[in-house]
């Protein structure tokens, strides 16, 4: 009592006269939203005490104080023990004009009411987070608040401006309380309901990948608004129309009219709120209500929670010619005996509880080349890991992928990523020169001319037209490309095989060039 | 004291790492090396692996024999057998037009991954005339399909119609639609038909 009183009286500093305030109650404005449009900060809206009763009754006390003091608007100890008389308001199930019971803790979920009371208790509502949070298994070591709520409530709210402007434009307080001091609904959730959220999860909110959602939508209002905008459009039209000079009645602009009011009806809530925006005064009092009308039923509560992607990267190495780099099944009938995709992507997944993953790699070879050497950059995106994975498990991941019996797939370097390492990829991909090794076989014997003459060339020139194999998924072009370097290295006992190494630009179809595609790969090796 | 003891374990820690390198180069030069008993004297070529070779022998006229490399994507090669009189001709191919008449057939662009502009033939539409002692002789496309490349590099060079006319001297490639392929798929031979009936 005594704590919730302290908060009040240091509410009310920031607060205009009571007999405002009482005016906003009777509107049917709740306690939350006041505090909000004066730019009332700290424990005010976590104090559960304070319900629309329990104001009202503090503000008459305060007035009939005002009436008595002279200079501020402190209540004297002597007040102490008057007893709270709560007056019962005649709506008694009608829901704040402004937020629709969001910040009223007061809302459907489900289809059953969260609860029957106006005000809902901070505690169960953050209960009930706590209790999904742990029926989907989540581990977390913190989290962070998404709301999301209809525009209708912008617009609520700007018509209790336009109450209040209408009302108040002459009285001092009013030229100092500009709209801009507002707190928004949902910073004022957050405030609401955030340090009974960490008591519940046993950690910190703030920024964190995961993320809890709570999604507000209420269809009667949103519909109400809808019209509301139509109407706005339609008297736009209407006027501009008649300078055109049409007759309003024909037709072909009847059906206009109506097109664009289904028009409006499927619009985004960012088209709305733009359309809100735009709104001279004049024209949002012409088609709004004001003040709005109490909600009889308040927003549907939708409440989801999930964690960010997390990327594990790494480098791997391939060493199958059987063996695809992404998973490769036309018409139910999988090419090739495993992909490395599947084989890194579901030790991932496994390890980190998650829903799915995505596999991107800088640049790719074919299901018959090998990857060698340092292996290939890679990242394994995991969306809604429930367990965000230690330096441990992330080790664990890379011991399952290399020590399974069929040695297809090696991984160098894995380690949790953040998303920076996304850009170093795609970079990478394009810029860097490869290194290739290629068996190869030619018609007459190699002569020692021939090593030197190879070895000797540096950064050639060459014209790929689109290789025959990939012409016909690929755009038929000329592509220049540059050969950095090559060397012959001899294998024993034979003159006619022997290892070509060398070094190109990314992007470089070997094959088609060590046999020319037809010769539309031109200069071709040898 | 436990400075020295720190660059020790700097240096093990460094000469670990050379090791280790030189170790994966030894893996990495033993991965690549073949094992030469599992490598075949005369490999198959890069034609002979990545296409199936058809042929058409007197295709619309006797002794015009032509060749369909059909890759696993469905693209077809075309060019003149080896066996197709014009190659037979004393002083060999000198000239190669693709305007036939009706169009040149150099000169459309074929664009995008969808092969937009992309002329639709039948399988006895003219290619190009390629002339070979004073005479000339009509190369065609052998499948129905979209034209989707020709061998332009035949204009200037006609000769290589007769240094690799199975190669480098092919006339196009065409895309044929899957139910046109299987359509004329039966009429051609195969490699082994074809030189059975040319004796080779």
């Amino acid at each position: 009592m005594e704590e919730t009183r302290e908060i009040l009286s240091r509410t009310a500093l920031s607060l205009p006269s009571p007999h405002v305030v009482l005016d906003l109650l009777s509107v049917g404005v709740c306690p939350r939203c006041i505090f909000r449009l004066f730019g009332v900060h700290g424990q005010a809206y976590c104090c559960s005490a304070i319900t629309a009763s329990v104001l009202q009754s503090f503000l008459e006390e305060q007035k009939s104080c005002d009436n008595g003091t002279v200079e501020n608007r402190l209540v004297s100890d002597g007040l102490v023990r008057c007893s709270y008389t709560s007056q019962e308001s005649e709506d008694d199930h009608a829901y704040c004009c402004i937020c629709l019971g969001v910040l009223q803790l007061a809302c459907q979920q489900d289809r059953k009411m969260l609860t029957t009371s106006k005000e809902g208790s901070i505690d169960d509502f953050t209960a009930t987070i706590a209790e999904l949070v742990k029926r989907e298994n989540h581990h977390i070591d913190g989290f962070s608040i998404e709301v999301s709520i209809p525009p209708v409530i912008v617009a609520n709210e700007r018509a209790v401006w336009m109450y209040m402007k209408k009302k108040y434009n002459c009285e001092d307080w009013f030229k100092d309380k500009i709209p801009s001091q507002h707190i928004s609904v949902k910073d004022a959730l957050r405030l609401s309901i955030n340090t009974s959220l960490e008591n519940h999860l046993g950690v910190k909110s703030g920024v964190d990948l995961f993320r809890i959602r709570l999604n507000y939508s209420h269809l009667d209002a949103s519909r109400m608004l809808q019209s509301s905008l139509a109407n706005n459009h339609t008297c736009k039209r209407q006027k501009t129309d008649k300078k055109d000079n049409r007759d309003s009645l024909d037709d072909s602009h009847k059906s206009n009219l109506k097109n664009s009011n289904e028009h409006l009806c499927s619009e985004s809530d960012s088209v709305i709120l733009r359309t809100l925006e735009s709104m001279l005064d004049h024209a949002f009092c012409e088609h709004f209500v004001i003040p709005p009308e109490k909600a009889l039923k308040p927003c549907l509560l939708t409440t989801t929670c999930y964690r960010m992607p997390i990327y594990i990267g790494g480098r791997y190495l391939k060493f199958s010619r059987r063996v695809s780099q992404s998973c490769w099944i036309i018409d139910d009938e999988r090419m090739g005996e495993a992909s490395v995709e599947e084989i890194v992507g579901s030790n991932a997944l496994l390890v980190c509880k998650g829903d799915n993953y995505k596999f991107h790699a800088a640049g790719r070879e074919d299901i018959d080349v090998r990857m060698l050497g340092s292996g290939r950059p890679f990242l394994v995106e995991v969306s809604n890991a429930h367990c965000m994975p230690s330096m441990i498990d992330v080790q664990l991941i890379a011991e399952k992928i290399n020590n399974s019996d069929k040695k297809y797939v090696r991984v160098r370097n894995l380690k949790l990523v953040n998303n920076q390492a996304w850009t170093l990829m795609r970079e990478g991909e394009a810029e860097k020169q490869k290194q290739y090794a290629a068996l190869v076989w030619t018609s007459r014997a190699l002569t020692e001319e021939d090593l030197h003459s190879i070895s000797s060339r540096k950064d050639l020139d060459i014209i790929q037209r689109t290789p025959i194999r990939v012409l016909h998924r690929r755009s038929p072009l000329e592509r220049k490309k540059i050969i950095h370097w090559m060397n012959i290295e001899r294998i024993a006992g034979s003159c006619q095989y022997f290892l070509l190494h060398l070094c190109t630009q990314a992007g470089t179809y070997i094959k088609e060039f060590v046999h020319g595609d037809l010769g539309r790969t031109h200069p071709r090796f040898l | 004291m436990e400075e020295g003891q720190e660059d020790e374990t700097l240096e093990r820690a460094s000469l670990e790492t050379a090791e280790k390198k030189e170790e994966g180069e030894e893996e990495l030069r033993s991965l690549l090396l073949p094992d030469m008993k599992d490598v075949p004297p005369t490999p198959p070529s890069a034609v002979e692996s990545n296409f199936v070779r058809y042929f058409a022998a007197d295709f619309m006229k006797p002794g015009h024999d032509q060749f369909v490399y059909r890759h696993a994507n469905g693209l077809c090669v075309i060019g003149l057998a080896p066996t197709h009189v014009a190659l037979r001709e004393k002083g060999g191919v000198t000239a190669v037009d693709y305007n036939v008449g009706k169009s040149d057939r150099s000169e459309m662009k074929v664009t995008g991954k969808r092969k937009r502009n992309a002329q639709h033939f039948e399988s006895n539409s003219a290619l190009c005339k390629v002339c070979a002692n004073d005479t000339f002789y009509i190369g065609r496309c052998c499948v129905k399909g979209s034209l989707l490349e020709v061998n332009d590099r035949l204009i200037k060079q006609p000769d290589l119609l007769n240094s690799s006319a199975d190669r480098e001297g092919y006339i196009a490639i065409i895309m044929p639609k899957p139910a046109d392929w299987l359509k004329i798929k039966d009429s051609l031979l195969s490699h082994e038909d074809y030189r059975k009936l040319r004796s080779l």
